[in-house]
């Protein structure tokens, strides 16, 4: 088995210990639902466990394998939900699409949140509120061209912020 | 080199990128951009990380919701759950072939490893009263056609100590069941087996260092 696969328990520990904040604030982004947040995390982990042998470090890290798994159970899951109510008059099939776009949601949030709060402050109220650099200036106590600055410094810090977390473009 | 005269320039980019300049300064900008590859460059890299703003939800920024404390032990048991039932599946396969001939081998599996399994004796949890205090041993035992199926786990000992194991049929009679060695921040469990039937093992003992622990097994034969 390679080195890396999550064959004992200890390993799955470690695992968690390390990746499931984040699989959980993805899971409960995308399904809404913490409780099936926790499910989805469970199931990730058993699939990861069973696959264990799988999973190679030579081709990507730990952490998007989880990922992937997780894609796929988050997937199961909405079908599961979507299947319960009223699948035989609209028989839509949950596609890949929504997932993606919950998961840039969640990289873009979760990459807001590793930058500075200066930067995050500014990017919040000059972008997301839509107010006047001098309006935000006056506020903070700092000149325009600060919080221009501030605005250049901080979408600089998200596009490093989600290199991390993994965006690919 | 234009760095120096680029660094003003640079800091407008962001403001630019998000449709944030009045309207002089963006053409003031875009005359710059026209003969600086480094800056437009930059500015489209910018433009990349703007285009994604708008999938985010502000209300998100503050809190990432976190699992609760106890999901890591429902991962572990989910699994551990699991490895069970694999590890039956594992011992029906290593039956069938065994060198007996398959007839034989599918008769033996008919007859005593499927009642291991789902019917017969359940599985038995035990657990061993007056442990000096930081020490914890819990056991669980299996049926199977072989005998009885140890998983050990063993907490608070100092890593490296022997552990030998072993039961008690119905007159006392001891058998060794095997030994392991616990290991610090190896919660994983230690599995052995012993020749002995679980509906005839009335005591689970293990030696941990120099000390001797026994738990009754209740056997399912009341009375």
């Amino acid at each position: 088995m390679p080195p890396g696969a999550l064959s004992r328990e200890r390993d799955v520990r470690e695992a968690y210990a390390a990746h499931a904040g984040e699989l959980y604030g993805f899971a409960v982004r995308s399904l809404g639902d913490s409780g099936l947040a926790e499910e989805a995390v469970q199931e990730t982990f058993l699939r990861a466990w069973r696959a264990g042998a799988r999973f190679d470090p030579q081709i990507g890290s730990l952490r998007t394998w989880l990922f992937a798994i997780l894609r796929n159970v988050v997937i199961d899951l909405g079908r599961a939900r979507a299947s319960r109510p009223t699948v035989a008059e609209g028989g839509i099939e949950p596609t890949v699409e929504p997932f993606e776009e919950a998961l840039l949601s969640w990289q873009v949030e979760e990459a807001m949140r590793r930058i500075g709060d200066q930067h995050r402050r500014v990017l919040v109220e000059t972008y997301y509120r839509g107010r006047p650099y001098a309006e935000v200036a006056a506020e903070l106590g700092v000149p325009e061209g600060t919080v221009k600055s501030r605005v250049y410094y901080g979408l600089r810090a998200l596009r490093v912020a989600l290199e991390e977390i993994g965006y690919d473009d | 080199m234009t760095t120096e005269r680029c660094r003003e320039w640079r800091e407008s980019l962001g403001a630019h990128a998000l449709g944030q300049l009045p309207e002089e300064e963006r053409a003031a900008l875009e005359a710059h951009l026209e003969g600086c590859p480094e800056c437009r460059a930059e500015l489209s890299s910018l433009a990349g990380v703007a285009r994604l703003l708008p999938m985010a939800d502000p209300e998100h920024f503050d809190t990432a919701p976190t699992p609760p404390p106890s999901l890591a032990d429902q991962v572990v048991a989910t699994i551990r759950a699991e490895r069970r039932k694999g590890r039956r599946r594992r011992l029906r396969l290593g039956l069938a072939f065994s060198g007996v001939t398959a007839v034989v081998a599918a008769a033996a599996l008919a007859i005593f490893v499927l009642p291991g399994g789902s019917g017969g004796t359940p599985e038995q949890h035990v657990s061993f009263a007056s442990l000096p205090s930081g020490l914890h041993i819990a056991a669980t035992l299996e049926p199977h056609a072989y005998g009885t199926e140890i998983h050990m786990y063993v907490k608070g000992a100092p890593s490296g100590t022997l552990c030998r194991v072993f039961v008690r049929g119905p007159n006392g009679v001891r058998q060794s069941a095997g030994s392991f060695r616990y290991r610090w921040g190896d919660d994983s469990d230690a599995v052995l087996s012993a020749a002995l039937d679980l509906s005839r093992t009335k005591a689970l003992g293990v030696r941990v260092g120099g000390r001797t622990f026994v738990a009754p097994v209740d056997s399912g034969e009341a009375a």
